[in-house]
């Protein structure tokens, strides 16, 4: 090999100028402000599209990572859709939370309607229904069987009734609106069914707890999860995160493909997560369908709608980006060049 | 350029790399350092780049004291100094082309920039046409080249090399050195650190004897 010639020198810069921001050229370069975004974006784009060309180079590896996350992502938000369809259903158990206003038996129409009005105004009410003394009797010649015999009587016996259906389910607000009702002019009695609601209103609270928590589980498992598996990247990656520190690089510089690849496991693990979600929701309401059918109602689940479909994803990414951002904080100075 | 004020280096381990050191370097100089295994070379070399700290005296790179500077500023002032190594640090899966892009990259420079600038440092040392190859695919003086190519791509004021030559055999030591002449003759300070007297010796530039941490040798090399 021959002895190198170099070329016409360029001058070398002066030692000691001021830092400037990160990743900008030296001040001979002169960079204007659209130079510097250009720059700026082109190293964003660098990164993510190394971060995506490592992940394409291990698809098993990483496809296992996405699919742990995307596992501990589904238990969760398959339990909160679930519970959204209890909710649902529980729409008629609603009902069974309804107050019934007995009234004064010489109570007219006109005073059960404005009755009725003046409860369906109420803030903390739903609706309001008026059931006059004829209605009343009718129902219930054509229910108990006794439609001949009740004719016998020489009066109608049965008040009229208010139903009301409270906007709340829960115990204190109903027993307070019941109080509150019963206060009201021509109302003889004000009678609610609370074991019904006790009932409901206690496994709702349990399930959206237990949901809770195991939420705030999975998200610490997740956490670790991408937090190991960005730590492992950084041990391969060593000797260049070495050289990038000694050449200049800023620890922003060194971290941004790691938030890259943590924020992609997160898109692959919310992605799986919600095909997971999808098609787990829908094999399961072939067997709630039969089973609702039995007992003559028509109910099916819901899917994943689309807005908490995306959430999921959303969510994923920003967590994929928060484990690596921990890890690459945790790794970072263990990796001062030697 | 640099200046070395009582500059002295103990580890926490109680074990003293530089003892009260103190020399100047002026710009543009080319510049040995040499001395036995343990003698400081490579911790003088650490303290220039600020991968460790003084533990006493002043070190001033261009009038900013390295012992003040903050954690922060550290990548600023590595951009202004090129680095080559005895076992090159070249990143293998990197193609030469990548490798020496690296500094400028880190800099923001745009990707046509980039390449004037890859192609202009590959002419220096001779490698043009080794571009897209890989470093595994370069024999050892070759590889040496890249790293020299990166070290100086971003035109940096200062190039510090330690033991550049040490895996060489003695052609494409001198060889390297020449490089370095090239490099140093474009105003570019050099400093090397190096315990191969001969070559030093042939290369007739003022060279710092260092022995235990403490100078006992500054003048030119015969």
């Amino acid at each position: 090999m021959s002895a190198t010639r170099i070329p016409p020198p360029q001058p070398a810069q002066r030692v000691g100028a001021a830092p400037k921001k990160s990743e900008q050229p030296t001040p001979d370069d002169g960079p204007d402000f659209r130079s510097q975004l250009h720059a700026w974006l082109e190293s964003h784009r660098a990164s993510l599209v190394d971060s995506l060309r490592r992940l394409a180079k291990q698809p098993i590896g990483s496809f296992f990572t996405c699919l742990v996350m995307a596992v501990a992502l589904s238990l969760p938000m398959g339990l909160a859709l679930l519970l959204e369809n209890v909710d649902r259903l529980g729409g008629s158990w609603q009902r069974a939370a309804q107050i019934s206003l007995f009234l004064n038996i010489d109570a007219s129409e006109a005073e059960g309607e404005g009755l009725r009005e003046l409860i369906a105004a109420m803030e903390d009410v739903e609706e309001a229904e008026w059931i006059s003394r004829e209605q009343a009797l009718n129902e219930f010649q054509q229910q108990s069987g006794l439609g001949e015999a009740l004719k016998e009587l020489p009066e109608n016996p049965l008040p009229g009734v208010v139903l009301v259906t409270p906007k709340e389910v829960d115990k204190t607000t109903l027993e307070a609106l019941r109080l509150r009702l019963a206060e009201l002019p021509k109302v003889q009695q004000a009678q609610l069914d609370l074991l019904w609601v006790e009932r409901l209103t206690a496994i709702l609270k349990l399930g959206e707890r237990f949901v809770f928590g195991l939420t705030l589980l999975l998200v610490m498992a997740l956490l670790l999860v991408i937090g190991n598996t960005i730590r492992l990247h950084i041990e391969n990656r060593r000797t260049e995160i070495e050289v990038i520190k000694l050449v200049g690089g800023t620890d922003s510089y060194v971290r941004r493909p790691f938030l890259y690849m943590g924020a992609l496991y997160g898109f692959g693990a919310g992605f799986l997560a919600w095909l997971v979600l999808a098609y787990g929701l829908g094999w399961l309401n072939a067997a709630v369908v039969r089973l609702a059918g039995l007992y003559g109602s028509d109910f099916a689940l819901a899917g994943v709608p689309l807005a908490d479909g995306l959430s999921l994803v959303l969510g994923a990414v920003l967590l994929g980006y928060i484990g690596a951002w921990v890890a690459v904080a945790r790794h970072l100075n263990e990796l001062a060049p030697r | 350029m640099i200046r070395f004020e009582q500059v002295g280096k103990r580890y926490p381990n109680g074990h003293v790399g530089l003892h009260e050191l103190s020399f100047r370097v002026r710009r543009g100089e080319f510049l040995f350092v040499t001395g036995h295994s343990g003698a400081g070379k490579s911790t003088l070399l650490r303290l220039i780049l600020a991968m460790e700290r003084p533990t006493t005296g002043k070190l001033l790179l261009a009038g900013q004291d390295l012992a003040q500077i903050t954690n922060a500023q550290i990548p600023f002032l590595r951009r202004q100094i090129g680095v080559v190594f005895q076992n090159h640090q070249l990143l293998f899966d990197r193609s030469v082309f990548d490798n020496i892009a690296l500094p400028l990259q880190i800099l923001g420079l745009s990707k046509p920039e980039i390449g004037k600038r890859v192609g202009s440092a590959l002419e220096r040392v001779a490698l043009s046409d080794k571009a897209e190859l890989f470093p595994g695919d370069l024999s050892t003086g070759q590889q040496q080249r890249v790293g020299i190519a990166r070290a100086i791509v971003h035109r940096p004021a200062l190039l510090l090399a330690d033991e550049p030559t040490g895996n060489l055999d003695p052609r494409l030591a001198a060889e390297i050195m020449g490089v370095f002449e090239d490099i140093n003759r474009l105003g570019t300070s050099v400093l090397i650190a190096s315990h191969d007297l001969a070559l030093i010796a042939r290369m007739r530039h003022r060279m710092l004897t260092l022995q235990r941490g403490r100078l006992i040798g500054d003048g030119e090399a015969v």
